[in-house]
């Protein structure tokens, strides 16, 4: 074993300096107990900035098209091009980042894209056409994914059944736009409906305990 | 149907998931030395039936709305050799991994432990239940038969020097063979929530006068005089002193920087009784002085402070391995009166003491399950509650130089014990601190800091040397200049 004069305590390991006082040190050495693991700079604070920028820079190119009146010749195309573009970026990212829970994924991106639905439809002058047609065909086919990807995937029920059970209750958000007049085509709207109370009615007697069971984890107080 | 069974985290285990950071991922390490290179196989087929006694470390952690909790798992762990740097963390947010890990490294076992799963008795029980599994696969043969039928598994402690004196402190929960260590049982609730004084059989006042009041120390010693100070206890303010708090270099990517110490147990112990003090009280004495010596000058912060553990099952006795134990605040001013390090080492335990007995820390704890138990706080959701702890637990290191963890002298069971040489225990750190645990004779201080320095280490060890105590030492590599010189 090494060994420190100045210290006056014997050294593990191949040091050719003491490792408490940088003294130099005498001796044979002996087996360090403890490996020597290469520095490891985590990717996870580069993914964390880069989300962050990502994210505000998709927040202020929503924020900036208020800017922009509907009125404006050939806002149109540029606003689509423009839109289309962030919103791609927002569902890449949240898919990115909720990849470990694709049930949770899909909730997240069933309210982030209907929104943005509900915000471009209002800066083109409010046609109805996110109510009436792109907010319950994304809830329609997000439940229909849903049920393909756990049975593909094998996902435990008890991982997937609070946000499928979530899914199902946004499904259910476009018999609202019905009954209060809100959309131009009622049948998108009375499909997805349906859809979901059917989902609803199944998650309920064949899952039942186990969404109480789930609820009962994740709220408790 | 998979109907999972999940438990609520206990009280001290929720700061650890609000104050783990990059630098202290809140995780811990136990190490054994045996006499042989670790057979990674042996291992495993020890790892797999210690696991299935302990149904609490199969558990993952997950985010409630309000708060965190922890679910049985499927998952089943797998040895490892040891490839990453020490305390890297286990807990990663939406990864449903196990919270800890064995791996091996030449002659060692090293378990690591998230903070939030158990405390160091809880993991010590599992890698003394590891060992002597390992041994067993190793050495089959060689048990020797015990008279009270206990030997198959449990770190017991020596009995002391003194008859009828009460065990030395971090294990007395009477963890004994074929238990399991349950998911449930959680001694906090068990104690300190109901309205009534806490039952129990060995609540009573024998008991109580027979547990040693110096907690997680390795050895008893004899009483201190009874001139533990008044004005420590609550209620009497002494005016604000201003703390010194340690600054130095982070390391390059944020891993522990540890060294341990490796000395004979016998003749720091000596060196404690002479001042007649508790080893825990003296190493923390040291620490102060090494703390000093290597500050360059405290200037006007004078006040030195150390936050330290207490095993709560040597009071109110509990065989869960999750979290069971509650930090005391010591602390020593320089430049108010004797500094030597025997007086210091005697105000410590003077402080220690009165700090360290059921009816205090009952009531420290009571205060602490009733702050958790407030309905304004329970109904809060958990990221902000994860906020508010966060901010109390800054605060609360704003008030701390070092801290300080003893887990005492263990002794493992045949056929662990003879194969078996030195134990080595430690924490990451968002200070700096030392842990220690001895076994075989050999007491290790393994210091563990945020920063690379290491004058405080080079102190404490020439403090130690200078009085005739010999030592190792080994230290991880943490920067870049020592990784090039590597370890051939």
């Amino acid at each position: 074993m090494r060994r420190c004069t100045e210290c006056a305590v014997d050294v593990e390991g191949h040091w050719t300096r003491c490792p408490l006082c940088a003294a130099a040190l005498t001796g044979e050495p002996a087996p360090s107990p403890l490996p020597a693991v290469p520095l490891n700079f985590s990717r996870q604070r580069v993914l964390r900035a880069l989300f962050l920028t990502s994210l505000a820079v998709v927040l202020a190119s929503f924020v900036a098209q208020l800017l922009f009146s509907p009125d404006l010749d050939g806002i149109g195309l540029l606003r689509s091009v423009w839109l289309g573009l962030s919103a791609m970026w927002l569902v890449v990212l949240m898919a990115v980042r909720k990849r470990r829970n694709l049930a949770k994924g899909t909730v997240y991106l069933v309210v982030l894209v209907g929104l943005v639905c509900v915000y471009w439809d209002y800066l083109g002058g409010w046609r109805g056409w996110s109510l009436t047609y792109a907010v319950p065909a994304l809830c329609a086919s997000a439940i229909l994914a849903l049920l393909i990807t756990v049975r593909v995937m094998r996902i435990e029920v008890s991982d997937h059944i609070v946000y499928s059970g979530l899914t199902v209750l946004l499904g259910l958000a476009p018999l609202g736009f019905l009954v209060f007049g809100w959309v131009t085509n009622p049948l998108p709207s009375a499909i997805c409906g349906v859809l979901s109370l059917c989902a609803l009615v199944v998650v309920h007697f064949a899952r039942g305990a186990e969404v109480r069971h789930e609820l009962a984890q994740r709220l408790h107080v | 149907m998979t109907r999972r069974t999940w438990v609520r985290l206990d009280n001290a285990s929720n700061i650890f998931l609000a104050a783990r950071t990059d630098a202290d991922p809140k995780v811990f390490r136990l190490s054994a030395e045996t006499d042989h290179p670790v057979d990674p196989q042996l291992l495993q087929e020890a790892l797999d039936t210690t696991f299935d006694r302990y149904p609490l470390y199969h558990a993952v952690l997950r985010r409630g709305v309000f708060w965190y909790y922890l679910q049985d798992s499927d998952l089943r762990p797998l040895v490892t050799t040891e490839d990453q740097y020490t305390c890297a963390p286990v807990y990663q947010v939406d990864r449903r991994n196990l919270l800890f890990r064995v791996m091996h490294h030449h002659r060692r076992i090293v378990l690591e432990v998230f903070h939030a799963l158990s405390d160091g008795t809880g993991a010590l029980w599992f890698l003394s239940d590891l060992v002597v599994a390992y041994h067993r696969l190793r050495y089959p043969g060689q048990e020797r038969p015990v008279r009270d039928g206990i030997g198959t598994g449990g770190a017991r402690p020596d009995p002391g020097p003194v008859p009828g004196r009460a065990d030395a402190g971090a294990q007395r929960g009477g963890h004994g063979a074929g238990r399991t260590h349950e998911l449930g049982a959680d001694s906090f609730r068990h104690y300190f929530l109901r309205r009534r004084p806490h039952a129990g059989p060995a609540a009573g006042s024998a008991f109580r006068r027979e547990a040693v009041p110096a907690a997680l120390t390795v050895e008893d010693h004899p009483r201190s005089p009874g001139n533990a100070p008044r004005d420590i206890r609550r209620g009497h303010r002494r005016p604000r002193k201003k703390v010194y708090r340690v600054v130095g270099t982070r390391t390059p990517d944020n891993r522990t920087r540890a060294v341990e110490l490796t000395m004979p147990a016998h003749g720091v112990l000596a060196l404690a009784r002479a001042e007649g003090v508790s080893l825990t009280m003296y190493l923390i004495a040291l620490f102060f002085e090494s703390v000093r010596l290597s500050s360059g000058g405290l200037g006007t912060a004078r006040t030195l402070t150390a936050s330290v553990p207490v095993n709560l099952r040597q009071f109110f006795p509990s065989t869960s391995a999750r979290n069971f134990f509650t930090t005391v605040r010591v602390e020593h001013t320089y430049g108010e009166g004797p500094d030597d390090l025997g007086s210091i080492s005697r105000s410590l335990e003077a402080q220690f003491r009165p700090k360290a007995t059921p009816e205090a820390l009952e009531r420290k704890l009571r205060r602490f399950l009733r702050f958790e138990r407030m309905p304004l706080l329970r109904i809060l959701p958990r990221p902000v509650k994860d906020l508010i702890l966060k901010l109390v637990n800054r605060g609360n290191n704003r008030g701390l130089t070092v801290a300080a963890s003893n887990l005492g002298r263990v002794s493992l069971p045949e056929p662990a014990a003879s194969h078996v040489g030195r134990l080595l225990f430690h924490v990451s750190a968002v200070r700096p601190q030392f842990c220690s645990i001895s076994h075989a004779g050999l007491l290790t201080v393994t210091f563990t800091s945020p920063f690379t320095e290491t004058g405080h280490v080079s102190q404490f060890a020439r403090l130690l040397t200078t009085r005739g105590i010999g030592m190792t030492v080994a230290a991880a590599r943490v920067t870049e200049e020592e990784l090039a010189e590597g370890e051939a």
